[in-house]
């Protein structure tokens, strides 16, 4: 990254889209620097100015809610009377209640479904809709893949959870072609219910996910292309050989957005499961919503969502690094 | 290179802003969160001087309470304020599951409304939110309504159940067993079941039949329903109130508990439930009763009128069973809405009025009108209730169940978390055969004393 957008924290995804944007012009215009930094060290205190606003409002909502978390998370705290001093005790309750561990562990198992198959399908889906020659029907096919994501995770699992009742789209699905003995009330039935919430990320992260490798092979110069068929590559030795590397970055991206999806997931399981059935779907965001607004637990749900946190950066710095490394 | 390098400058830059940022936390942390132990809360939330006058300036109360009881308590408003005319009443509603999380802050604020649903009498006087309410009840009169209406408003020493007054309520709820008279017909059920024995038998005759013998929906925790009907006889309404009120010593680990869950467990394992019992939710098992499929349907008065709506004359209701034949009766019935007065409410008089016109003749009329069991004295009028409505009989059986004094509080609402956290998911498990009936007993009682840090 370069030294002007020093303040982005490393998870920052937007910053990242843009930056790996900025990144490809600023190579195709090596030599620019010297007039850049020059003008940077005048406009610096200028640019804080015009930041602080934003920087502001960043303290208040952002900064101040973690620094507090943090520190309830010391404490037995029901959120309105007294608070008791608990040192690491509700630590120590997230890694030795089993059920608390469970939920981090669904977490994990959900990354399958929101980051691996929502990016496999959208390399697939991205590399075909490029060969798309028709712009209408490219735009068509575009619009389609992105319509879940402009709609609201809450209503999305609401309107999943209906068709996996058990006289739901998907039983019905099943029993059409012939595969009645697989019928099953799949939110309620406790080897399924975790992929079958899986599925609605699933369904959630691909359109996203092909929007943004779609972004990227298009800036993939189509000469490569060319060169490559005129060669005698195949579709798929030109999907290894150009289309993935040229989407390192859009794939980076992907991940990132996603894994966190997964591991700080709420919405989608909060609607359609609420942890159930026992407490197979249970995961770390709905169990620190429960703990702090249906338990009053302040301190522990805090100490929950700090580890939370800790984890998301432990899973997403190295993928950063290891997306960002050429 | 040049990413690489920036990248781990950035790393150390953002370690070095946690380590700042925990440094600032560290130093927060000296001071708890929380208000300051306050003095003098005793003194505000405990009023001797009290008034049954409420005079003729205009007041203007605030209500709080959950979208549910929006129709109940706007007739109750206005009929309240049509008999004072200097009172408005304005009253604001959450979505009913939202008032669990925001009532607490509500009772909390600066400025509280006059009147709240008080959903923990145990919560609200630990910390002096809430007013005791003795001196308008010997004022008005109160406690000679029936004691079983009044004791889950007690508390005394931060345990509810007995003690001093805290809210008073606009009605109550009524549980126990709906069933299509059709299908009960076919059964051979010509009265109603005296035991728990007899009603095993009518729903292995269904079973039988194709039918399905109790349409209980576990989604979201109707599996609870026939474990406490039955719970409550088998354990009594008294222990099951204490253990719901979290009196010191209470347990749900006892024999009489697991027998009311080896009950459940041996109907589920005999397919008397539905088969995606885990899957149904409320709106499910309602669609599963009305498609005329279903026997027996353990639920509560809410449903009575949307069963007139969808089974008109169809549907009737009885109090489960006692274990033994010729057993008490109980039941599951708190609250419509109790309605509490915070401390800091400035108009204590006016709201006090407000409580004590619930039990009102017109108040009593308003709460079946809109499915509620009346608050009030068995010497007052009865109210009337429409012709071949379902309700007649949950009425009656709410009679039945008030002379046993088997009015029990829900077990789902011992403490904050317990649904959630271990009914839900614990009667799941039992339900689909994951869990014992000792483990299920045993599970909840682990949270409840976690929760209570016992």
């Amino acid at each position: 990254m370069s030294t002007v957008d020093g303040l982005t924290a490393p998870v920052d995804v937007a910053d990242e889209v843009a930056s790996a944007s900025r990144r490809r012009l600023v190579r195709r215009r090596a030599g620019g620097g010297a007039t850049r930094s020059a003008l940077g060290r005048k406009a610096r205190w200028a640019g804080w100015l015009f930041a602080l606003p934003a920087l502001v409002m960043y303290a208040v909502f952002e900064l101040y809610p973690i620094i507090t978390a943090v520190q309830y998370s010391f404490f037995d705290w029901d959120g309105v009377s007294v608070a008791t001093p608990a040192g690491l005790k509700n630590y120590t309750r997230v890694f030795t209640e089993p059920q608390l561990l469970a939920s981090i562990i669904h977490s994990f198992i959900l990354i399958i479904f929101f980051t691996f198959l929502p990016v496999l399908l959208a390399l697939v889906v991205a590399s075909i809709v490029r060969e798309i020659k028709s712009k209408a029907l490219g735009a068509t096919a575009r619009t389609m893949m992105f319509l879940p994501q402009i709609i609201p995770g809450a209503a999305s699992a609401i309107a999943w959870t209906w068709m996996y009742s058990p006289n739901g789209a998907v039983n019905q699905m099943l029993g059409a072609v012939g595969l009645a003995s697989l019928q099953r009330a799949w939110l309620g039935d406790f080897t399924w219910a975790l992929p079958a919430v899986g599925i609605i990320g699933t369904w959630l992260a691909t359109g996203l996910c092909t929007l943004l490798l779609m972004a990227g092979i298009g800036k993939i110069d189509t000469s490569l292309y060319e060169a490559a068929s005129l060669d005698g590559a195949n579709r798929i030795q030109q999907f290894r050989a150009i289309t993935l590397p040229g989407l390192r970055q859009e794939i980076g991206v992907c991940i990132t957005i996603t894994i966190i999806a997964a591991l700080a997931s709420f919405d989608v399981v909060f609607m359609s499961t609420q942890g159930g059935p026992g407490y197979s779907t249970q995961v770390p965001g709905v169990q620190v919503y429960q703990l702090a607004f249906t338990e009053n637990r302040i301190g522990q749900s805090s100490a929950l969502a700090v580890v939370l946190s800790i984890i998301v950066l432990a899973v997403i710095l190295p993928i950063q690094r290891f997306f960002r490394e050429k | 290179m040049q990413f690489a390098e920036s990248s781990s400058r950035l790393t150390r830059r953002a370690v070095l802003g946690a380590i700042g940022a925990l440094s600032v936390a560290g130093a927060a942390a000296c001071s708890a969160p929380g208000p300051a132990a306050s003095s003098g809360g005793a003194a505000v939330s405990t009023p001797t001087a009290v008034s049954t006058s409420i005079g003729t300036k205009p007041v203007t109360l605030k209500l709080y309470d959950g979208q549910g009881l929006k129709a109940v308590d706007d007739a109750l408003i206005a009929a309240f304020t049509k008999k004072y005319p200097n009172v408005t009443v304005t009253p604001t509603y959450d979505p009913d599951n939202v008032t669990t999380q925001n009532q607490p802050r509500q009772l909390a604020s600066a400025t509280p409304p006059d009147l709240i649903r008080v959903i923990s009498v145990t919560a609200g006087t630990k910390n002096n939110l809430l007013t005791n309410l003795d001196a308008y009840a010997t004022a008005y009169g109160w406690d000679q309504l029936p004691a079983s209406q009044l004791a889950q408003f007690r508390a005394k020493s931060g345990v509810a159940g007995s003690g001093s007054l805290f809210a008073k309520a606009s009605g109550f709820t009524m549980t126990g067993l709906y069933y299509n008279k059709k299908l009960a017909q076919q059964v051979g059920m010509t009265a109603p079941p005296a035991s728990v024995t007899d009603l095993t038998a009518l729903l292995s005759k269904a079973k039988a039949a194709g039918l399905t013998g109790m349409v209980v929906a576990n989604k979201e925790g109707g599996g609870v329903f026939p474990y406490q009907l039955l719970l409550n006889t088998s354990m009594g309404p008294e222990k099951v109130s204490q253990w719901v009120f979290n009196a010191p010593g209470a347990t749900i680990a006892t024999g009489e508990s697991v027998a009311a869950a080896k009950q459940v467990d041996e109907w589920s394992k005999a397919g008397y439930f539905p088969p995606a019992v885990n899957a149904l939710d409320a709106t499910a098992a309602d669609a599963l009763f009305a498609s005329k499929k279903g026997l027996f349907f353990p639920w509560g008065n809410w449903d009575a009128a949307n069963l007139d709506k969808t089974m008109p004359e169809q549907v009737g209701f009885i109090p489960m069973p006692p274990m033994t034949a010729g057993g008490k009766v109980a039941a599951m019935s708190d609250a419509a809405t109790a309605f509490g007065i915070p401390s800091k409410s400035p108009n204590k008089d006016a709201a006090a009025a407000f409580l004590n016109f619930l039990s009102s003749d017109e108040a009593r009329q308003i709460a079946v009108d809109n499915g509620f069991m009346p608050s009030g004295l068995s010497t007052q009028a009865a109210p009337t209730i429409k012709a071949g409505s379902v309700l007649n009989d949950v009425t009656k059986a709410f009679s039945t169940v008030s002379a046993d004094a088997g009015q029990v509080p829900f077990v789902q609402n011992a403490t904050a978390g317990i649904s959630n956290q271990a009914w839900n998911p614990e009667s799941q498990l039992l339900l689909a055969g994951k869990s014992t009936p000792e483990q299920f007993v045993a599970n909840v009682q682990a949270k409840y004393e976690d929760e209570l840090k016992r």
